[in-house]
């Protein structure tokens, strides 16, 4: 809430004090931060009748001087360029400059100089440079994003890029919630120990004075740490409502593009909004695993077949009045039903076409249980399987070389090299490339809980008590570390304070950023977890929200870059 | 939530940068400003220097806001917010009817109140500030509407884009309030439903006691006297309901109208055509769409082969022509 609430606080700020025609100019990204926040039947209520975006605006000549312009643009050059230009010609009678996070001086200097019609009214930073779709849960969107797996040496100025525009955001995120934190961070990654550096460079010293906010009692925590930390929750099938979604379908700043299923009628929506904040049955549902939520959807459609035969059998004038008066309320729930539906009924599809419950059962044991014999049975067969799709092979692959990575090595290459035979597309070396990144050297969390005594007691207590639901046992490594933070115990050893920052006791708010993107499944046990109300709050945000295509995509890219890169070494 | 403002420093920038300035364009400048002055031609600068009048009505929405602070300063010229196009008086009349029709919505709620509050007199000059108020909003609301209809634009241009953003600003005010006189007609009948039957129960026990009393007297004669009294009274009842059936299948039935014309242009809250990004995307596909089509016609309109007949058909009427005068002149 408190992400969601900061950002239509800063673009219901922007407008109000503005009267008249407005209209709104966002760039690529801040467009995604508004949209995913603020509706356009709102805008329209705040007199903002035309939203541009600021590429397309100089192409228009027309001048509609009757309307202010209000810009909310990110402080890059280009973007300062773009706004050079048309600060020159102006088209409209007023301009109102918002940006998403700090300006330089020299870019007010340049501004400053091309605003010869002095048409700028004001110039302010309202830093709501991140896309925050759920509660407790944001993203950067970033589309470089496989960067972070690519040494300094390799791309510098890339990684430089990456870098700063991750730091960015994280100020952001703090100054929208007015704190400053204590920064820790994952020792055994570079770049979330670069991050976590320049973070404290710019909170404690360049601009130590914007962020020098009212102390509390305890200071909220900064934790970096590495997506490669735990690389087997991007890789596994999702079961649970807005998992499943992004999983199988994709889920993009709260919408579900089903142009890319190809199977729809022509009537049906192409494109659906799936957000907590505006449906109230996904929010009661977007964590519920599969199962449950087709019981859910059953007893909304006979609801509504009961208020739609209701409807149909209008005798008296009175139900004639009250139906109009219902309508709009009718065809809203009516929406909404097909919307569910259709999503339901297009994931069954996609789960029946690639087996994915004997493949996603794999997956869980391979994730969760021991017995490398069995393993490697259950995978074998699976690679055999002419109905398991390239992909699957890929991830089952994947998951079992990061668990025994060390065991067995003969069945390991025997495994990469069926895998190499079958997926005529897949990468040569890329699940070896996952195991350098990613492997058991480079890890520091118990990621499958085999490492030290307590853990294998846990899972074997666990194994005997039988699960719930095997295709949701798994339980990402975050959950581990935010319990550790909880109760006091995070490692200094495995996630050293940056500089001198020191924090007594344990942390009322804790902000976790992944270097390398979240997951949805991550962002459900953060939920969970604040929904227990142990005193500590969790947020958590990363540089892209993954699911299993994106996390591979990641990979492929990085491994071509340090091909090549080795190539020019 | 922090916030930073930096106007300070901007101005203080473009303050010294103009001084810098100055010294060499002081001419230029100047010259620019009075060949505005007197031609208000176009320049670089825009539109004419017009201050439009700020709007007297809805005080939220005023269309031709107050322009720029400091205009003594200023020695080029400055550009103030100009005259809005013409189709903005036409929003601007619905707003006025929206308003008016809000005003009266009040003093209708009142009326209602008053006429279910128990009274002596007849209450028919209530029914009739009633009926007369509920007339003139329906009046309103569909006068609104069909002005509504001018607002839709052709074309995909921005100016376009503005008026159906518009349009569906005030298409979202009139729905809400025609469901909000809706609503107010339905209490209102259900209470005055409610006193009638209770009135009417009453009236019915005491014409049922005093008939039992007068029951072993003038039994025909009062027998026949209550049954007419008890006819008049259903069929008065009777008469009324119909009429308030007739109101209500009325006002239904175009209220109804209207809603179905306006959910046309009504956004459906919460669904893929309400995100931001999504009618920005549309926006630029139709745009793109539009060219398309417009670079298609094109096309097809220079190769049309009715050019070629049409350019044929003239060649042949000069030759024929020709061939006349020479006829002519040989003769």
């Amino acid at each position: 809430m408190v992400l969601v609430t900061s950002v239509r606080d800063y673009i219901n700020r922007m407008l109000q004090d503005i009267s008249g025609m407005k209209v709104l100019i966002l760039d690529s990204e801040t467009v995604s931060n508004v949209s995913i926040v603020y509706s356009q039947s709102e805008l329209l209520q705040k007199e903002v009748f035309l939203v541009e975006m600021i590429d397309s605006i100089s192409v228009s000549k027309e001048s509609m001087s009757h309307l202010k312009a209000v810009y909310f643009i990110r402080p890059t050059s280009d973007n300062i360029q773009k706004l050079r230009y048309q600060l020159a010609n102006p088209r409209f009678g007023e301009y109102h400059l918002f940006f998403s996070n700090l300006l330089k001086d020299t870019q007010i200097h340049i501004l400053a100089d091309s605003d010869e019609q002095e048409v700028v009214q004001q110039v302010q930073e309202y830093y709501a440079d991140f896309v925050s779709g759920d509660p407790y849960h944001f993203t950067l969107n970033m589309a470089s994003n496989h960067l972070y797996m690519i040494p300094a040496v390799v791309d510098p100025s890339g990684l430089q890029r990456f870098s700063d525009r991750v730091v960015d955001g994280i100020a952001a995120v703090f100054l929208a919630l007015k704190r400053r934190p204590v920064i820790r961070y994952q020792r055994t990654s570079d770049t979330a120990k670069r991050i976590a550096h320049e973070t404290a460079k710019l909170m404690y010293q360049h601009e130590s004075a914007l962020f020098d906010f009212r102390r509390t009692e305890s200071s909220p925590l900064l934790l970096v740490i590495d997506r490669r930390d735990d690389p087997v929750t991007p890789l596994l099938n999702q079961w649970t409502y807005q998992a499943m979604v992004h999983e199988l379908i994709g889920l993009q700043d709260n919408k579900v593009d089903l142009k890319s299923i190809g199977s729809l009628p022509k009537d049906q929506q192409v494109e659906v909004v799936l957000s907590s904040e505006q449906d109230a049955f996904f929010k009661s549902n977007m964590y519920e695993n599969f199962g449950d939520i087709g019981m859910n959807i059953k007893r909304m459609v006979d609801d509504f077949q009961q208020v739609a035969k209701s409807n149909q059998n209008i005798q008296t004038v009175e139900d004639m009045a009250r139906f109009v008066d219902n309508y709009p309320e009718y065809k809203k729930m009516q929406g909404n039903v097909s919307k569910h539906v259709t999503l339901v009924t297009e994931m069954s599809k996609l789960v029946e076409a690639r087996k994915l419950m004997t493949v996603s059962q794999t997956e869980q044991d391979l994730a969760c249980n021991g017995g490398q014999g069995a393993a490697y049975e259950a995978v074998t067969d699976l690679l055999n399987n002419e109905s398991v799709s390239d992909i699957d092979r890929l991830r089952l692959v994947m998951l079992y070389a990061l668990r025994y990575e060390k065991e067995n090595p003969v069945q390991l290459m025997q495994l990469f090299n069926k895998l190499a035979s079958r997926s005529p597309k897949y990468k040569p070396g890329l699940v070896q490339f996952l195991l350098k990144q990613a492997g058991v050297e480079k890890r520091t969390g118990d990621l499958f809980g085999n490492r030290d005594l307590l853990n294998i007691a846990r899972n074997m207590a666990r194994g005997l008590k039988g699960v719930e639901n095997v295709y949701t046992q798994h339980q990402p490594l975050l959950f581990q570390t935010m319990e550790s933070i909880t109760r006091g115990r995070l490692r200094d050893v495995d996630y050293p304070f940056v500089g001198d920052h020191f924090q007594q006791g344990r942390p009322q708010e804790v902000v976790i950023f992944m270097v390398g993107g979240t997951t949805y499944e991550e962002s459900r046990s953060v939920a969970l977890q604040n929904a227990t109300n142990s005193g500590v709050r969790f947020i958590l945000g990363g540089t892209a929200v993954l699911n299993s295509k994106r996390f591979l995509k990641d990979l492929e890219e990085a491994q071509r870059i340090s091909r090549s890169g080795s190539h020019m070494v | 939530m922090a916030t930073r403002n930096r106007t300070l420093l901007f101005r203080k920038y473009r303050s010294s940068l103009r001084s810098v300035r100055a010294p060499m364009g002081s001419s230029s400048s100047s010259t620019v400003t009075e060949h505005n002055s007197l031609t208000g031609a176009k320049s670089g600068l825009g539109p004419v220097i017009e201050m439009a009048s700020t709007s007297l009505l809805n005080p939220n929405r005023s269309y031709a806001p107050v322009s720029t602070e400091d205009p003594g300063n200023s020695s080029r010229g400055t550009v103030t917010v100009g005259l809005p196009p013409d189709w903005v008086d036409v929003s601007e009349e619905i707003s006025v009817y929206i308003q008016r029709a809000r005003t009266k919505m009040a003093e209708l709620g009142k009326a209602h109140a008053k006429a279910l509050m128990p009274s002596f007199g007849d209450g028919k000059e209530d029914q009739h500030q009633i009926e007369s108020l509920t007339q003139e909003i329906t009046f309103l609301l569909k006068k609104s509407e069909k002005q509504l209809q001018r607002l839709s634009a052709a074309g995909p241009s921005e100016d376009s884009n503005v008026r159906k953003n518009v349009q569906r600003s005030l298409a979202t005010d009139l729905q809400n309030l025609s469901m909000e006189l809706r609503k107010k007609q339905s209490t209102y009948l259900k209470r005055l439903r409610l006193q009638k039957e209770d009135g009417s129960d009453i009236e019915m026990n005491l014409n049922g006691s005093s008939y039992k009393a007068e029951d072993d007297d003038f039994d025909d004669m009062v027998f026949s006297e209550h049954q007419i009294s008890k006819i008049k009274k259903s069929e008065e009842i009777s008469v009324e309901r119909e009429k308030e059936i007739q109101q209500v299948v009325e006002s239904v039935s175009e209220l109804a109208q209207i809603m179905k014309d306006l959910s046309a242009l009504v956004i459906d809250q919460g669904t893929i055509v309400d995100r931001i990004d999504y009618n920005i995307q549309n926006v630029a596909s139709t745009v793109d769409d539009g060219l398309k089509q417009l670079q298609k016609a094109e096309r097809t309109q220079r190769q049309g082969g009715m050019v070629m007949c049409a350019s044929v058909l003239v060649i042949l009427c000069f030759v024929m022509l020709v061939l006349l005068i020479l006829k002519e002149i040989l003769l």
